[in-house]
This record gives C-alpha cells, structure tokens and sequence, in this order.
C-alpha cells in the first residue's frame, strides 16, 4: 500500500487550552489528515469518522491493551473487558453485559423514569435550580448507587471517584497524578467488597451470586464492579449534562423538542454527536500497521478522536450546528464494534427520561454561563444555573 | 419481481447482537423485537428500502447487521 509522508502536530490534547474547547484543534487535526502524529503526546491520532469506524473494527491491529495513556492505568486495568482483545475479551463482555442490555433493564426502567419526573417537576416549581448540581448528578448517582446496590459512605463517595476514574486515564500529568489517590479509593473499595455490602437483588449483588454458581470467578467480582462505577457515572452526567447545556444554549432547537416530546431521543444522539462525553479513547497498535495511507510502528500508543469524527463534514452536513431533529444514531460517541459502550442502553433511559421530564416541565428557560472542570477524558459542565423557568 | 433484479436482504450476526436495538429505534418497519426482547428482521427483503436499511446497518454499535446481495429463500 502507497504510503503517505508523515503529517505531524505540536498540538497537546491534554493541555489546558485543549480541554476547555477541543474543536479548533480538533477540526486542525482533522483537517491536517486522517492520521496525524502528536509529537507532544507521543500518540497517534486517528482524526475522521470513517478512519475511526474502520480503527475499531479492527480490534487485531488497534489493540485494547493500552486504552489508558498511562502505564500505571493501563497495568492496572489489564484483565478487564475495557482492556482485553479477542478471544478472552468475549467472556468478560458477555458477564459484563447480561445485565446492561435494553431487554434486561426493561424492569427498571419505569422506575428511572418516575425519579426524573419526580426531581424534574420539584426543581421547576422552585423555579431556579442548578441543572448539573441538583439535578443530573443527584439523579446519576442514585439510578447507578441504587441498581448496583451501592450503601452507606461508598454511596457518598460514588461522584468523586467516578470522575477520578476517568482523569487518570490520562497521560501522567497534573490532573492525572491528582486523582490517582481517589482513584486507588474505588480500586480499594472493590478489591474489599462483599456480596453483604450491596443491596440484595440488585446488579452488584448478582454479581456475587453468578460467581456462586461458577459462572464467573470469585476474585473478578471486585473488577466487574469497578467497571459499573468506573464508567457509569461521570460520562452519564457528561452526555446528559451536554444535553441540557446545548438547549440553553440553542433556544430555538429546544423550542421544537418542547413542541414534540418524541424528539427526545434524536436530541440526545446530537448531543452525543456535538459534544461527546468522553473526546477520545486510547488503542496500542502492536505490530506496524499502514492504515489510511500511514506506516505506525508497532508499539505505539494511538488514540481515536471521537469528538474530531463526529464533527467530520465527510460524514455529517453542517456539523458544527447543533440540530435537534438530525438523529445522527450512527455518532462515535459510544465507540463502535466489540468494546462499544457495554452501558449505553442504561445511559439512554437515564438521558430520555430526564430529556423528557425537562421538555413536557419546562417550555422556556433561562440559563447563566456554565462553568466546568477539566479532566483528561471527560468533557462535563460542572455548573449550570437555570435562573428563570417558564413552566408548562 | 423478474428473476433479473438484484435484491438485498438484510442480515443479523447473532454472535455479535448484543440486543442495543438501536436498528429497532432508526428503521422500526424492517426490524422489531420478538417476545423475549430479541431483535428479529422483519422485513428480510430489503431491495426497495435500500435507505433505511442502511442506516439501520450504520446504526448498530456491534457491527453485527449487514446487507447481503440475494434473498433468504433463494
């Protein structure tokens, strides 16, 4: 295969500047090629939408040994389903997955649904409230607490260590380092917790009972249920909190989703696709590989930038506009092939039923600037003041 | 039909379902769900609704819908 010369970019996808608006750098990258050297990161960049559909398709060239851009995380998560390539990986997603699919969760899914009516419809008669403080993370954190069983201090700590949980998927730098120590909180708390700990009958406790009955062993219950907390809770708040934050912010887009409740579900793919919960994901690409015209060497680190293929304009028209009735269901932001997001049908009832509730509550609001806190791999709103509702 | 057109059938990897049902969502008039929550085609022959059986291909997260040239019976 004819290979291209070697388009490289001093560009730090983990700075500062980066973080807090990825998308001129992003769409540089992406236009600079589909495959771009970060000199800075010492990473591959796979920067366009199909290059990116096609990277993880191909699971033999783009490994899931290294998704983290530390080894320390990425030693630490080996054995996982999240880390782990074919064949091992179809076990461990498979036990990871029984429980997360749209026909198992079907139960609990009226349940959700009150909550968000519940908190939804409270927070509008008081009529200002913070979208992402008293809303979407209280309502995050007791869907997940209460459908893995999660009691007592754990509970109180969920928050902080899920958001540790992605930050130190970075590279070692600051932010990194400085959430190591809550992230060790929740790899601590999973190696120590018993089947006695959670609530009986839930998803944690289940758990325990499936490696009763051999199906899967004792000493991997603690890792399966790092990966529910570790993964379901801060890009959850992230995508739901996005949500909410491109209605306030496109007023005329969230006036069609108040006229037709039903658009909810396109709203959350744009959402996704606009602004992903997590920009980019880590791969090792272990022998050399020519990929879109470009030789990587084995042994390197790559990295596939959701945030810069969703908003690819050989995939989607106009993709820097955020349009509620786009429905672009085909988005990166949940991956794509074997390691796609194992949680996303519990995300999407989350997501509808507070999108919902907010559309059939709420027909006009106001909102003061967001403010948000950087991580390496999320991108959230830590704040969202609602400071005048009208309601229906 | 005459024997000459080419058709196109929808296919489901059952290995690779996962149940996300996102096809179920993007085309609901060729895919559904039978009584124990398994994604089932219902309408195979794909040949005049080429469109949406793309996007219900484009859809799915695990890769495991296609379109086949042929027809099942065939």
């Amino acid at each position: 295969m004819q290979t291209s010369e070697l388009v490289t970019s001093q560009i730090d996808v983990f700075s500062d500047a980066v973080l807090r608006d990825p998308y001129p750098y992003y769409a540089e990258l992406r236009e600079m090629g589909p495959v771009v050297f970060l000199e800075k990161n010492n990473l591959w960049a796979v920067t366009r939408y199909q290059g990116i559909r096609d990277a993880l398709e191909n699971h033999q060239a783009f490994s899931s040994q290294k998704v983290a851009f530390n080894d320390d995380m990425n030693n630490a998560l080996a054995g996982t389903s999240l880390a782990t390539d074919p064949p091992e990986h179809r076990q461990l997603r498979k036990t990871l997955m029984g429980p997360l699919t749209p026909r198992a969760l079907k139960s609990i899914e009226d349940d959700i649904t009150v909550k968000a009516d519940r908190l939804v419809g409270e927070l509008v008669s008081r009529g200002s409230f913070d979208a992402i403080t008293d809303l979407v993370r209280p309502f995050v954190r007791e869907v997940v607490s209460d459908m893995i069983g999660v009691q007592g201090v754990a509970r109180e700590n969920i928050l902080r260590w899920g958001e540790a949980a992605f930050n130190v998927l970075g590279p070692m730098n600051q932010r990194t380092i400085e959430s190591f120590p809550a992230a060790g909180e929740l790899f601590h708390w999973c190696a120590e917790v018993t089947q006695a700990d959670l609530t009986e009958g839930t998803l944690g406790w289940g758990i325990f009972e499936a490696a009763k009955r051999g199906e899967i062993a004792p000493e991997s219950c603690g890792a399966i249920i790092h990966q529910y907390v570790a993964a379901g809770m801060d890009t959850t708040i992230a995508s739901i909190g996005n949500a909410i934050g491109h209605f306030a912010a496109f007023p005329e887009e969230y006036a069609k989703l108040v006229e037709n409740p039903a658009l909810a579900r396109s709203a959350f793919n744009e959402s996704l696709r606009f602004e992903p919960p997590a920009s980019l994901f880590g791969r090792y690409v272990k022998a050399d590989v020519t990929f879109e015209g470009t030789m990587i060497p084995g042994g390197s680190q790559a990295a596939v930038l959701f945030a810069a293929g969703n908003r690819d304009p050989r995939h989607y028209s106009d993709p820097d506009t955020y349009k509620i009735d786009r429905d672009p269901a085909d988005n990166l932001a949940f991956g794509y092939g074997i390691h796609t997001c194992a949680g996303q049908g519990l995300a999407r009832i989350e997501a509808m039923a507070i999108l919902t509730a907010f559309a059939r509550n709420v027909r006009r609001f106001k909102a003061d600037q967001p403010q948000r806190v950087l991580n390496n791999m999320t991108r959230a709103l830590s704040s969202l003041p609602v400071v005048e509702v009208e309601a229906q | 039909m005459s024997a000459s057109t080419p058709r196109a059938t929808l296919v489901i990897d059952r290995e690779r379902c996962e149940g996300h049902c996102q096809c179920v969502l993007v085309a609901p008039d060729l895919l559904d769900l039978d009584d124990t929550g398994a994604v089932v085609i219902t309408v195979p022959d794909v040949t005049d609704r080429i469109d949406l059986a793309r996007k219900a291909v484009q859809a799915c997260p695990a890769i495991a819908l296609s379109i086949a040239p042929g027809d099942t019976w065939g």
